[in-house]
C-alpha cells in the first residue's frame, strides 16, 4: 500500500479506537486528520470524542474550532431531519400508515450514544409496498414534491429501485427518501424487506417505528456493502462497530439472533463482510466463533480481494498525493454495487447512458 | 516573516509544491498552483500577507491547469478545494478571481465556530463599523475608499464575529471591486495598489484592491463593533445617515449571514448582542469625500 494510504488510514483509525490519545498528535497530523475527517463526515464524531474523554484543552485550537464547526453543522442537519421526520408523521396521522425510521433518524431513536454527532443529510423511512401509493399522493397533496428527476431516472425508482424519487418540501431543504424494501428490486440479494415491517419495534411517537437491533444492523451491513459504493464509506462501517458494541452489551443473544435472523433474510454475505471488516479495523469485540457461524461467507479468494479493495475504498484518498491503485479499487467496488444492484441486462444500457451523460451528452448548458 | 520577504523563486517553488502557507485573518490557507501568470500575481499582491509555516492550516486549495472538452485550445483552470471542484472551469487569464472566490468559498462552508455576515467591516478608533451586504449596497467600494483614509480593513466581505467575545475578527484580504467601480476607486486613489482587471468574469469585469500594509499587520487586533450602518449608493444623492429600528436592523443583519441558521440559537445570541451594542443606521451616498467626512463625523461624536 502506498505510505500516503497508509498514513490516512492508520490516522483515521487510531483517533477511533486510541481515542484517548488524540492530544499526542502533532499539528501536521491533525491537519490531515481534520481534511479527511471532513471527507468522511467524522468531524462531529471526533468533536464528540474530544469532549467525551475531556481532552479539549490539549488539542491544538485550529483543529477544535474545525472539528466544533463539523459538530455545529452535524447537529444543523439532524434538526432539520428530524423535524422533517415530524413533518411526515403529522402529514399521514390521519392514515393508519406505519412508517420505519432508517439510518441516521432512526440512531438516536435507539439510543445510541454517539448518535447525536452525527452527520446526516437525508429523512430515509420505508413502508409497505402496498401502502406506498398512499403515501406518496398523502405527502405531494400536503405540499411535498418530487425533484425533478429525468424520464429516465424515473423509471430508475420506480422499476428498478427500492425507493422512489426524492420528495422535498416546498419550504424546506430536507430531501425525504421513501423506501420499501431495503435492497433494490433487481438486487441479485433476494431478502423478504416485509420481515423487518412486521418485526419492527415502536418509539414513543405514535405511527413511528425503528427497526429491531438485529434487523437495524442488517440493514446497515447491506446498505453498505450491496447497495453503496463504498467510497469514503467508512461512517458507516464505523455505525456498525457502534450498533454491535451497543446492543450486544443489551442482549446476551443479540449474536444469536442475529445469525439466525442473517439466514431468514439471505443476508449473511453483506453481514460477514460487515462484522469482519468492523473487527479487522475498529477492534470491534466480535468473537471468531460468531464470525464463523455466519451464514453464505465469502469463500478464502473472495475475502482475500475484498481485504484488498475495501480498506482503501471505505477510507479517502490522500487529498495532496491520491493512490492510484487506490482509485482503481473504488472503481471497481463502484462496478461491483451496480453489478450487484442490477443484472447485465439492465447494467450494461444503464452505465453506458451515465457515461454519456457525464461526457455532456443531452446536456444542454454546458 | 511576509510574502516580500522571500525571493520571487523561493515563492514559485513553495506555490508549485507543497503549497503556499499564509494566514488570512484567524485562518490559515495553503495555495498551491503552477500557474505562472497565477504566481507574479500573487507575489505582487499578497506581498505583504505574513506566511504561516509549521501552522495548521484550515483550507487547502489549489489552481491547475485544465482542458475545457468545448473549447480544448483555449487555456484554461481548474479551482479545487480539498481536491473537488465546486465551479466549472474559468479562463487562464481569470485564475485569480477563481482563487478568491474559490478561499470566500472554502471559508464560508466551513465555518461554524464564528458567525459569518454578509458585511463589509473596518475599524477606528478601537471600534468597527459593519456595513451589512445587500443589492446596490456598494460596499466594497465603500470599504476600498474608508481603508484609505483612516481606517483598519477588517473584511471588505466576511463580517466575522466571535461569539463568546461579540467581538469582530479581522480578515484582511484583496478587495473585488467590480464594473465602474474599478475606474471610480482609479480615479478616487491613484497611489491605491491594483491586479489587473479581469474582464467577462460571472460578476462582470473585476478588479482587485490590495489592503493598506497595517491592516495586514494588525489583524490580530479584533474590536467591538459599534455601529451596523446599511449603505445604500443612490447616483446624485447628497449624504444621509438614518436611525433604524433594532428590530429591521436584526432582520436585515440575520437574514444577510452565511451561517446564522446553521448557529441556532447561538446565531440569534449574537445578533442579538450585536444590535444591542450597536447604533444602527441606513446610510444613502453618492460622493465618496462627503460620505467619509460623514462617517468620520459620526464616529468621531461617540
Amino acid at each position: 500500500m502506498s505510505l500516503n494510504q497508509q498514513q490516512c488510514i492508520e490516522l483515521v483509525t487510531r483517533a477511533i479506537t486510541h481515542s484517548g490519545e488524540l492530544h499526542k498528535l502533532p499539528p501536521s497530523d491533525w491537519e490531515l486528520l481534520i481534511r479527511l475527517s471532513r471527507k468522511l463526515k467524522l468531524l462531529g464524531r471526533i468533536a464528540w470524542i474530544v469532549d467525551n474523554s475531556d481532552q479539549r484543552s490539549e488539542i491544538p485550537s485550529r483543529a477544535m474550532n474545525q472539528l466544533d464547526s463539523g459538530l455545529i453543522q452535524a447537529r444543523k442537519l439532524q434538526q432539520a431531519t428530524s423535524w422533517e421526520l415530524d413533518r411526515v408523521c403529522w402529514a399521514l396521522q390521519d392514515t393508519n400508515i406505519t412508517l420505519v425510521a432508517l439510518k441516521g433518524v432512526a440512531y438516536p431513536l435507539a439510543g445510541l450514544p454517539a448518535s447525536g454527532a452525527r452527520a446526516y443529510i437525508d429523512l430515509d423511512v420505508m413502508v409497505s409496498e402496498d401502502e406506498l401509493p398512499v403515501v406518496e399522493s398523502e405527502l405531494l397533496a400536503q405540499g411535498w414534491q418530487h425533484n425533478q428527476v429525468s424520464s429516465y431516472d424515473e423509471k430508475y425508482y420506480r422499476d428498478w429501485m427500492h425507493e422512489i424519487p426524492a420528495l422535498i418540501h416546498q419550504e424546506r431543504e430536507t430531501e425525504v427518501d421513501i423506501h420499501h424494501a431495503i435492497v433494490p428490486k433487481t438486487s441479485r440479494l433476494k431478502c423478504n424487506s416485509k420481515l423487518l415491517l412486521d418485526e419492527s419495534v415502536p418509539t414513543s411517537k405514535r405511527g413511528l417505528r425503528v427497526l429491531n437491533p438485529v434487523d437495524m444492523l442488517i440493514h446497515c451491513a447491506v446498505n453498505l456493502f450491496n447497495n453503496n459504493e463504498l467510497a469514503d464509506d467508512l461512517r458507516d462501517l464505523l455505525d456498525i462497530h457502534d450498533l454491535v458494541i451497543h446492543f450486544s452489551s443489551k442482549d446476551t443473544a443479540f449474536y444469536s439472533k442475529l445469525i439466525a435472523r442473517a439466514k431468514l433474510l439471505g443476508t449473511g454475505r453483506p453481514l460477514y463482510y460487515a462484522l469482519h471488516f468492523s473487527q479487522k479495523l475498529f477492534n470491534t469485540p466480535i468473537v471468531d466463533s460468531v464470525l464463523q457461524s455466519v451464514p453464505n461467507q465469502p469463500s478464502g479468494m473472495t475475502l482475500k480481494l475484498m481485504a484488498f479493495l475495501v480498506p482503501r475504498t471505505l477510507y479517502p484518498l490522500h487529498p495532496d498525493h491520491p493512490s492510484r491503485i487506490s482509485i482503481l479499487c473504488r472503481f471497481l467496488l463502484y462496478l461491483r454495487s451496480h453489478w450487484l444492484k442490477m443484472h447485465m441486462r439492465e447494467l450494461i444500457p444503464h452505465l453506458l447512458y451515465k457515461s454519456y451523460l457525464a461526457l455532456g451528452g443531452g446536456n444542454t448548458d454546458g | 516573516m511576509r510574502v516580500a520577504e522571500l525571493s520571487c523563486s523561493e515563492f514559485r517553488t513553495r506555490l508549485s509544491t507543497a503549497g503556499l502557507r499564509i494566514k488570512l485573518g484567524p485562518f490559515n490557507v495553503n495555495i498551491r498552483s503552477n500557474l505562472l501568470s497565477l504566481t507574479k500575481q500573487l507575489y505582487s499582491l499578497y506581498s505583504e500577507h505574513l506566511l504561516a509555516d509549521n501552522e495548521i492550516a484550515e483550507v487547502h486549495v489549489s489552481v491547475v491547469r485544465a482542458i475545457a472538452l468545448k473549447t480544448p485550445f483555449t487555456p484554461h483552470v481548474r479551482f479545487l478545494l480539498d481536491g473537488r471542484s465546486p465551479y466549472p472551469l474559468f479562463p487562464a487569464y481569470q485564475a485569480l478571481a477563481a482563487l478568491e472566490w474559490g478561499i470566500n468559498l472554502g471559508i464560508a462552508i466551513r465555518t461554524n465556530h464564528l458567525l459569518l455576515l454578509h458585511s463589509a467591516v473596518v475599524e477606528k478608533n478601537g471600534h468597527a463599523l459593519l456595513f451589512p451586504a445587500w443589492p446596490g449596497s456598494g460596499k466594497t467600494t465603500l470599504c476600498s475608499a474608508l481603508v484609505h483614509k483612516g481606517y483598519r480593513l477588517f473584511s471588505d466581505e466576511f463580517g466575522l464575529v466571535d461569539p463568546d467575545s461579540g467581538e469582530c475578527i479581522p480578515i484582511p484580504r484583496l478587495m473585488p471591486l467590480k464594473n465602474t467601480s474599478i475606474e471610480v476607486i482609479r480615479n478616487y486613489l491613484p497611489k491605491a495598489q491594483m491586479g489587473t482587471s479581469i474582464a467577462n468574469t460571472q460578476k462582470g469585469t473585476v478588479a482587485h484592491v490590495v489592503p493598506p500594509c497595517d491592516s495586514i499587520a494588525n489583524a490580530n487586533i479584533r474590536a467591538h463593533a459599534k455601529w451596523i450602518i446599511f449603505p445604500k449608493w443612490v447616483s446624485g444623492s447628497s449624504v444621509e445617515i438614518s436611525p433604524i429600528s433594532e428590530s429591521t436592523a436584526f432582520l436585515n443583519l440575520a437574514s444577510n449571514s452565511f451561517n446564522y441558521e446553521v448557529l441556532g440559537q447561538t446565531g440569534f445570541d449574537t445578533v442579538t448582542r450585536l444590535i444591542r451594542e450597536c447604533r444602527c443606521f441606513t446610510l444613502t451616498y453618492s460622493d465618496l469625500n462627503d460620505v467619509i467626512d460623514a462617517l468620520d463625523r459620526l464616529v468621531e461624536a461617540q
